[in-house]
């Protein structure tokens, strides 16, 4: 994936939220505002006098109104790792002098 | 009402409760088209037509029209009345849907709202009953709601039959704070409720222990409560859940939680929880990425002056949001990172200008 590689180069929240047409999805993506998806070959029998509408907004599955996300189980793997684990001490009262030991 | 009463126009059925709200706490009215128009089953959902009714409740004056198709709706918002509710809600969505909003509200109404919800009390989409109880109402108390806001929980009710029932207590306020929230601090407690309804008692312990294999080695200060409904309390359907929630010295919340699955383990249950709390943990800021939308309005509606709040990155709902709040309160956020010397640091400082909101339907006594 680009979006790793491009890491190190911030996003420029305030610019992408108030200023361009990008959907939320596509922020979060990092998409660039040309490269839309607007083509997203969906199946148009041109000799139809019904037309499907290529302006659907959002062509999968219904996107539920929804407060919690799905859980990633591929994301949660990484927990698995004792080191990660122990990554995580620094956020926690306990963790000052383990930071401090392995030199921050 | 200072603001204009001029219209403001969406498309599509997403992000259809924080539209309400808005609309309503900015007396604007909104109309919401093309809703699942090319939807095999066009039109409005139950629970959308059910949580409009609830707001009908909630308000005094608020007129709906929803088109013949049920595509499109017309939302002209009354005051926002409060005082004692029931609602029946619907199977199809848990009570965290209806409740989100109505958090949302009720710290504007008239009169308190003693608000009783009935239906299921935890589900996958949405925050459950313990997560609004232990993570949501705090979060209001940043910003000086807090004398008796309670939700109990008097029924448990799993997905699919529900039954559960909750209520809801909510002062009003004049106006809220000024939110100024810049320091996440360091992780000092971590607290869990672990229930399990219509299944063997003995899940409750077994989430818990699994959870503490992991939890165990970062602080001591660890409690998972567990929660036992007998009876008629316990709804009609089995579950079990694990809900967890950490605690910083300056009291910034992260909460995850994970619901029974058909043929997983509840030691899965809760190790997924568990791993999703680390998830959170990680993301850091002050703020729970769950409640991005609330924090963020709250902040809108504080006292002029400037508030700051600092987070993780927004999530797709919160980006809209904030596109939202400036269509109706013409009111945008300074996002900038928080520590513009660290590249690794992901969390951003979310500022903006307060609008003053006065609460206009108080009683004046």
């Amino acid at each position: 994936l680009a979006t790793t590689s491009r890491k190190a180069r911030r996003k420029d929240w305030t610019k992408l939220i108030y200023t361009t047409a990008l959907s939320p999805e596509q922020i979060l993506d990092d998409a660039k505002e040309d490269g839309d998806d607007e083509g997203d070959d969906i199946e148009n029998d041109e000799d139809d006098f019904f037309q499907i509408k290529t302006r659907a907004t959002n062509v999968e599955a219904e996107v539920l109104d929804k407060t919690k996300d799905d859980i990633d189980e591929e994301e949660l793997k990484k927990w698995e790792d004792e080191d990660m684990l122990d990554s995580l001490r620094r956020l926690f009262i306990t963790g000052a002098d383990v930071a401090a030991a392995e030199g921050g | 009402m200072a603001t204009p009463t001029t219209l403001v126009h969406f498309s599509g059925h997403e992000h259809f409760r924080n539209r309400l709200v808005l609309s309503i706490l900015s007396g604007r009215h909104v109309k919401i088209d093309k809703i699942r128009t090319d939807d095999k089953n066009p039109g409005l959902r139950d629970f959308e037509v059910s949580l409009l009714r609830l707001l009908e409740k909630v308000t005094n004056g608020t007129i709906i029209e929803i088109s013949v198709t049920g595509t499109a709706i017309l939302l002209k918002p009354g005051i926002i009345a409060g005082g004692p509710i029931t609602h029946e809600c619907p199977l199809s969505r848990s009570i965290g849907y209806f409740m989100e909003p109505i958090i949302m509200l009720a710290p504007f109404a008239k009169k308190a709202v003693n608000l009783t919800l009935k239906g299921i009390t935890t589900d996958e989409h949405d925050l459950s009953a313990d997560l609004l109880r232990t993570v949501t109402l705090p979060h209001l108390q940043l910003f000086g709601i807090s004398d008796g806001l309670e939700l109990r929980i008097k029924k448990r009710g799993a997905a699919p039959n529900g039954g559960g029932e909750v209520q809801f207590l909510c002062p009003i306020v004049k106006q809220v704070k000024t939110l100024n929230f810049v320091d996440p601090g360091k992780i000092k407690r971590i607290r869990g409720i672990a229930h399990a309804v219509r299944v063997n008692p003995q899940f409750s312990n077994r989430m818990i222990e699994a959870s503490r294999s992991i939890l165990n080695r970062y602080i001591p200060d660890i409690y998972l409560y567990s929660d036992v409904y007998k009876g008629e309390e316990s709804g009609k359907s089995p579950g079990y859940a694990l809900t967890l929630l950490a605690e910083s010295t300056t009291t910034a919340l992260h909460c995850a939680e994970a619901i029974s699955e058909p043929g997983v383990l509840p030691e899965d249950i809760a190790l997924k929880a568990t791993r999703a709390l680390l998830t959170e943990l990680d993301k850091g800021g002050c703020a729970d990425r769950k409640h991005q939308c609330l924090v963020l309005l709250m902040m809108v509606l504080g006292s002029e002056d400037v508030g700051r709040c600092r987070m993780g990155e927004p999530t797709a709902k919160t980006i809209q949001f904030l596109r939202d709040i400036k269509d109706f309160f013409a009111t945008s956020f300074k996002i900038v990172p928080a520590e513009p010397s660290d590249p690794e640091c992901k969390q951003l400082l979310y500022s903006c200008y307060g609008t003053g909101y006065v609460n206009a339907n108080r009683t004046l006594a």
